[in-house]
């Protein structure tokens, strides 16, 4: 937290949400375009179910 | 559009390097003299604004070509690279509010990189919508690319805002700047995030074409 010093402690909760956030939603988004693509790709006869 | 294993080696490694700096960034880095442990948020923050500017560039090159070439591969390259590069901007977003919350004690603030980022997302957000609307291919393919020119206009305005405007927001670092401690796992997370964005956008353009082949069949 900002102290009269300017310098900031502690302050880990903050980090492990932003690293939380873009794991989730990276993953999320990943996971999200394969299962498109293999269900675009199983409509065409492609893929195998 | 040919089928590869390439896009699916981009993830892994991208994967892998970004777990590889991340590791390196959360716990062997030293800790910031003002900003504390907090500044650790920059190895996963400023990759991801980099690379979010980067596939809307890339987005900006296709709707470039798809306007001039009359070929479907590069719309696909557009959607491909429009939907990566929103996530990245939308992710850019909520990684910033919970950096600006213990060093500027706010979650959001209108100074001018938050608000032309903020556009941003919106701008392109929102031409992933109008392709959603359009059931003529040829049609969705001319407006969505005049769209994007037209929407790109931010981006670099975005990158430049720091500099033009008294900006709450600091300026852009650059290796001189940066203590060398910090820029390994910059780097490291920075080509992890460009893997994982490359491999995306050629997954998400390859749905794409697919899925217009199927709409034209």
């Amino acid at each position: 937290m900002p102290a009269d010093t300017g310098v900031i402690s502690g302050g880990w909760e903050f980090v492990w949400a932003a690293y939380s956030v873009s794991a989730v939603i990276l993953t999320g988004y990943a996971v999200s375009v394969l299962a498109r693509y293999r269900a675009q790709r199983r409509r065409r006869g492609e893929v195998k179910r | 559009m040919r089928d590869s294993r390439l896009p699916y080696g981009l993830l892994a490694l991208g994967l892998a390097l970004l777990l590889w700096g991340s590791y390196w960034g959360l716990f062997l880095a030293p800790r910031e003299t003002y900003m504390g442990d907090v500044q650790r948020i920059m190895y996963v923050h400023v990759p991801t604004a980099w690379n979010a500017m980067l596939a809307l560039t890339f987005a900006f090159a296709c709707a470039l070509i798809s306007l001039f070439r009359d070929d479907p591969v590069w719309d696909a390259r557009l959607e491909g690279a429009l939907e990566v590069g929103v996530v990245l901007s939308a992710l850019l977003c909520m990684q910033g509010a919970i950096w600006a919350k213990p060093t500027w004690g706010v979650w959001w603030d209108w100074d001018p990189r938050l608000t032309t980022t903020a556009v941003m997302v919106f701008a392109f957000g929102g031409i992933l919508a109008l392709r959603e609307f359009v059931d003529d291919p040829v049609k969705r393919a001319t407006w969505s690319a005049v769209a994007a020119i037209i929407a790109y206009v931010d981006v670099p305005i975005v990158y430049f805002s720091v500099k033009w405007w008294n900006s709450l927001h600091q300026t852009q670092s650059s290796p001189e700047t940066v203590s060398r401690a910090f820029q390994w796992p910059l780097r490291i997370n920075a080509f992890g995030m460009l893997f994982l964005m490359s491999g995306l956008i050629a997954l998400r353009a390859r749905l794409a074409f697919l899925r217009r082949e199927e709409e034209v069949a």
